[in-house]
C-alpha cells in the first residue's frame, strides 16, 4: 500500500515536471537553458 | 483598443530599467550595447490597455546595425501609437541626434529626460521648458532607476497617443535639401499608404537608403530621377547627401543645446578618476584578474563554501543544528569518540589478521574521510585498554542531545519511505537517484546565488563595461573585435544569450567565431561543477574556480587568434564603439533581482530536467546485465550497469586525458542534456560509495581532475546552447563545425592538462608527456604562425 501511494506521488511529480517542460516549450523556452528565459529572446526554439 | 508605447532611444540611456519600472518586468539590464537585440512587450502596471514595448538601443535610423534594423522596422510597420523617446540627459547632444529622426516617423513624441540625478549632481542645468517649446514636444525629467517621473511621462504618452496627432517635426533643412524632398515626395511618395511617414522616406530616399528603395519598390528609371535631384543638392552644397543631413541635424542640435543646456565648468569627474586607475594600460588586466579571483574566491572558496556545506551536509545530508548550536561541542565529542573508536577497530582488525594478540605496540589502519586514503598507525596497548574504557562506558554522540538537531532532507524521507514500508527499488529511485542526484546539484545554490550578486553588482556599477573596453585592447592586438567580449560577459550568467548577443557583430567571420568561442566561459550552470571538483579533488582550494574563468578567456583568446589565421575567419576585426557609463552604485532591488532571476531559473532546472535525468541516470546506474540475467545491482555491482557499459564503450576516449573511467565518462555525457548533470550523475554513482567527494578524490588526480574540469569548461555546451549555435549560425555544416572544434580544442587542453600537468604533481614523465608537449607546441604554432591572409 505504502509502495502504492509513494508510486502515485512520484508518477504525479514526474508528470508535473514534464508538463513544466512542455508548458515551457510552448511558450518558447527551453527545459535544459539555464539562463534567464527573460533576456534570452528564444535562441533554443 | 490598446494602447502601444514604444520605447526608443540610444543604448544604455536606461530604457530596459525604464521598462522593467513601467511593467513589472524583470527584462535584463546591461550597460552594454546589444543588452536588448529582440523588442520586448509588456503591460503597464495598473493599465493593462497600455502595452510598453522596449526597443533595442539605437544611435540613429539608419539600418547600420542589427539594432537599428530591429528598431526602426518596428517604428516604421508596427505603428505604435505613441514613442516615448528616452534620452541620456547627461549626453543631450548625441541623444537629440536621434530624437530629430524620431520625430519624423509621424508618430506622436514624448521625450524623457533620464538621468536627471547625475546632471544635477554633475552641476549642469537643461531647461526643459524651453527645450520642449524648441523641439515641439513635451519634456518630462524622469529617473527611471529611482521611480521618478514615470507615472508623470506615460500620462503623457497616452494622452498623446490618444489624441493621435502625428508629430511634424519643427526641425527644416536647408532650402536646397528641402527642395529636393518635395521632389522626391512628388515623383514617388504620394500614394503610400501612411502619408505620415511621407517626410522620413523623402530623407531616407535623398540619404540612399537601399532598404527603403526595396521596401518602396522603386522602379530603377525613378531611382534614376531622384539621383538627379540628389546629385544637384550635393552639388550645391559640396557634401554628400548623408553628411549634408547629419550635418543639419547636429547645427540644429547645436542651436538647441546653446539655448537649453547650461554646463559646469568641465573637470575631471569621480568616474574619470575611478578610470583612470581602472583602464590604466598597466593596471587594468591585473585589476580585472583580481576582482575576478577575489569573485570566485569568495563566491565558491569561503562564503559560497560555508553555505554550500550547510546546504550539501545538513539540508541534504544528515541534518544540521539550528543556528549551529551545539555543533561544535557535537563535533568535538564525535572526534573524540571516533578517534578511540579506530584504536578499538584497529586492535581487532590485528587480532584477526594475525591470529593472535598483540604484545606491544600495535599498527592499525585508519582511513582519511576527504580522501579515502588508508595510513597506518601506531597505538600502544595503554592506549587500546583507554580507548577501550571510553568506548565501553560511553555512547556514540547523539547530534540531538546538543543542541537543536534539524533532520536532513535524506533523513526524513529514508525514515518516511521506511515507516511506510515502501517496496526497496522505489526506495532507491528516491533515495539513491531524485534525492541524492537533486540533492547534489541544489547543494550549490548557495553558491550561484553568491556569485551572481557579485556578478550583478560589476555589471551595474559600470565595472563589466569597462571590462569590454579593457578586453577590447587586448582582443584587438590579436585581431580580435572587443564586441566579442560582449557575448562572453552576458554568457557567465547563461550561454543562451551570450550567444544570441553575436548578432550584433556585423561581420559574418567574427560573429561565427564568437558564437564557437562564447560558450568557453563557464556559465551558471557549471559553477555546481567547478566547486565539486574543487572541493573533492583539490580540498577546495582558492585558485580552482577562478581558473576555471580564466581558462575561459584563454581559450577564447587562444581560439580567436588561431582561427584568424584560417581562411575561413580571415579578416580585420570589426570595430567596436560603446559609452562607458558613469560608475554608480547599483540599487540593492536591482542586484537582488538580477541575483534571483539568474539563481531561481536554476533551482527549477533542478525540479525538472535535473529531476528526469537524475531517474534516468539512477535506473542506468542501478539497473544492469548480469549472469542472473537483467535485475536491480547492489552497490558493489554498478560496474555491471547499463551506464557502466556506455561508459566504457567511451572511456577509451579520454584514458590519454587521464580520466578513462566510465563514472566520469557518462558524467561528462550527461553533461551535454544540462551542465549541472555532471554533478547529479556523479552524485549518484559516487553515492554508492557513501562518500560522493571521498570516492572522486580517489577516483582522480590533481592532473586529470584538472584535465576533467577543462574538458567538461569547453566541450560542446548543453543541448539548448547547442540548439542557439544551430539556430544562430543557420547552417548545418558550421553547426557541426562549430562543436567539433569546442569538443576538440577541449581535448586537447585536456591532454595537455593532464599528461603535461602530471610531471608537476609528481606523477613522474610519461611517454604521454610528448604527445602533450607536441600539443602545447601545435597551440604556439597555431597562435604565431604567420597569418597569410592578413595582407588581403
Amino acid at each position: 500500500m505504502g509502495t502504492a501511494i509513494v508510486v502515485i506521488v512520484l508518477v504525479l511529480i514526474v508528470s508535473a515536471a514534464i508538463r513544466s517542460i512542455i508548458k515551457a516549450r510552448k511558450n518558447g523556452q527551453h527545459p535544459a537553458c539555464g539562463g534567464d528565459c527573460n533576456h534570452c529572446g528564444g535562441g533554443c526554439h | 483598443m490598446g494602447i502601444r508605447i514604444a520605447l526608443a532611444g540610444n543604448p544604455n540611456c536606461g530604457k530596459t530599467t525604464l521598462f522593467n519600472a513601467l511593467t513589472g518586468s524583470n527584462q535584463f539590464v546591461g550597460n552594454w550595447p546589444g543588452v536588448t537585440v529582440e523588442y520586448k512587450e509588456g503591460k503597464y502596471k495598473g493599465e493593462k490597455e497600455v502595452t510598453i514595448v522596449d526597443l533595442p538601443g539605437i544611435y540613429s535610423l539608419s539600418p547600420y546595425t542589427l539594432e537599428e534594423v530591429v528598431s526602426r522596422n518596428y517604428l516604421i510597420d508596427e505603428r505604435p501609437d505613441a514613442i516615448i523617446n528616452v534620452i541620456d540627459g547627461t549626453n543631450l547632444e548625441r541623444n537629440l541626434y536621434l530624437t530629430t529622426q524620431i520625430m519624423e516617423v509621424g508618430i506622436p513624441v514624448v521625450v524623457a529626460i533620464n538621468m536627471m540625478d547625475v546632471v544635477e549632481k554633475n552641476g549642469d542645468k537643461i531647461n526643459t521648458g524651453k527645450l520642449s517649446e524648441e523641439i515641439g514636444v513635451p519634456v518630462v525629467e524622469i529617473s527611471a532607476l529611482k521611480n521618478k517621473g514615470l507615472s508623470d511621462i506615460v500620462n503623457k504618452a497616452i494622452d498623446a497617443a490618444k489624441e493621435a496627432k502625428p508629430q511634424a517635426p519643427k526641425h527644416r533643412f536647408n532650402g536646397s535639401v528641402e527642395h529636393a524632398f518635395a521632389h522626391i515626395e512628388e515623383l514617388c511618395l504620394h500614394d503610400i499608404a501612411d502619408e505620415n511617414l511621407q517626410r522620413w522616406y523623402s530623407i531616407k530616399l535623398f540619404e540612399r537608403d537601399e532598404k527603403v528603395q526595396e521596401k518602396l519598390g522603386l522602379s530603377q528609371e525613378v531611382i534614376s530621377h531622384i539621383e538627379k535631384d540628389i546629385q544637384s543638392c550635393e552639388q550645391e552644397l559640396d557634401d554628400d547627401a548623408e553628411s549634408i543631413i547629419t550635418g543639419e541635424r547636429y547645427n540644429y542640435i547645436g542651436t538647441i543645446i546653446g539655448d537649453c543646456v547650461k554646463k559646469a565648468a568641465v573637470g575631471l569627474s569621480s568616474s574619470d578618476k575611478i578610470d583612470r586607475v581602472l583602464t590604466n594600460r598597466w593596471l587594468a588586466l591585473p585589476i580585472f584578474a583580481l576582482v575576478m579571483w577575489l569573485v570566485y574566491y569568495i563566491s565558491v572558496t569561503t562564503v559560497g563554501t560555508w553555505a554550500t556545506d550547510w546546504a550539501n551536509d545538513g539540508v541534504f545530508g544528515d541534518g544540521w543544528h539550528l543556528f549551529a548550536i551545539g555543533s561544535a561541542d557535537y563535533n568535538d565529542a564525535a572526534e573524540e569518540f571516533a578517534a578511540n573508536q579506530i584504536i578499538v577497530d584497529g586492535y581487532d582488525v590485528y587480532v584477526e589478521e594475525n591470529g593472535t594478540e598483540p604484545t606491544g605496540d600495535f599498527e592499525y589502519p585508519v582511513e582519511d574521510e576527504e580522501t579515502l586514503e588508508v595510513t597506518y598507525e601506531t597505538a600502544s596497548l595503554e592506549d587500546y585498554e583507554a580507548a577501550k574504557a571510553y568506548v565501553e562506558s560511553n555512547e556514540e554522540p547523539d547530534p540531538a542531545n546538543y543542541g537543536v538537531w534539524v533532520p536532513g532532507v535524506p533523513v526524513l524521507v529514508g525514515n518516511l519511505l521506511e515507516s511506510l514500508n515502501v517496496n526497496e527499488i522505489v526506495s532507491g529511485l528516491i533515495l539513491d537517484g531524485i534525492v541524492a542526484g537533486v540533492g547534489a546539484v541544489l547543494g550549490f545554490v548557495p553558491q550561484i546565488f553568491v556569485l551572481f550578486i557579485f556578478l550583478a553588482f560589476l555589471e551595474s556599477c559600470g565595472y563589466m563595461a569597462r571590462v569590454a573596453f579593457i578586453m577590447d585592447r587586448i582582443f584587438r592586438r590579436f585581431g580580435l573585435s572587443g564586441k566579442s567580449f560582449i557575448p562572453m560577459l552576458i554568457g557567465t550568467g547563461c550561454g543562451i544569450p551570450g550567444i544570441m548577443a553575436s548578432r550584433t557583430i556585423e561581420s559574418d567571420r567574427d560573429r561565427k567565431m564568437t558564437i564557437m568561442t562564447t560558450t568557453f566561459i563557464p556559465c551558471g550552470a557549471k559553477l555546481p561543477f567547478i566547486a565539486m571538483v574543487a572541493g573533492a579533488i583539490f580540498g577546495g582550494a582558492s585558485w580552482v574556480a577562478p581558473s576555471a574563468y580564466f581558462l575561459g578567456i584563454f581559450a577564447i583568446i587562444v581560439s580567436g587568434v588561431m582561427l584568424k589565421k584560417t581562411k575561413l575567419f580571415a579578416g580585420d576585426p570589426a570595430p567596436f564603439v560603446m559609452e562607458l557609463p558613469a560608475y554608480h552604485w547599483p540599487t540593492l532591488g536591482n542586484v537582488l533581482r538580477s541575483m534571483w532571476e539568474r539563481g531561481w531559473s536554476f533551482i527549477k532546472k533542478a525540479g525538472t530536467i535535473i529531476l528526469l535525468s537524475t531517474i534516468v541516470v539512477w535506473f542506468t546506474t542501478f539497473f544492469g546485465f548480469t549472469a542472473d540475467g537483467f535485475r536491480m545491482l547492489a552497490e558493489d555491482e554498478i560496474d555491471m550497469s547499463i551506464l557502466a557499459s556506455i561508459g566504457k564503450a567511451f572511456a577509451w576516449i579520454f584514458i590519454p586525458l587521464g580520466f578513462g573511467h566510465w563514472e566520469a565518462t557518462v558524467a561528462s555525457i550527461t553533461g551535454l542534456v544540462a551542465k549541472e548533470n555532471i554533478v547529479g550523475t556523479l552524485g549518484i554513482i559516487y553515492s554508492a560509495s557513501g562518500d560522493v567527494y571521498g570516492a572522486m578524490n580517489a577516483a582522480f588526480t590533481a592532473a586529470s581532475g584538472f584535465a576533467f574540469l577543462a574538458f567538461n569548461l569547453l566541450c560542446a555546451p548543453c543541448f539548448a546552447a547547442m540548439g542557439a549555435i544551430k539556430r544562430e549560425m543557420n547552417s548545418a555544416k558550421w553547426f557541426w563545425t562549430a562543436i567539433g572544434y569546442q569538443c576538440g580544442f577541449a581535448w586537447v587542453i585536456g591532454l595537455i592538462s593532464y599528461q603535461v600537468g602530471k610531471v608537476f604533481t609528481g606523477e613522474g614523465f610519461t611517454v604521454g608527456t610528448i604527445f602533450g608537449i607536441a600539443a602545447i607546441c601545435i597551440l604556439i604554432y597555431g597562435i604565431f604562425r604567420k597569418d597569410k591572409y592578413k595582407a588581403n
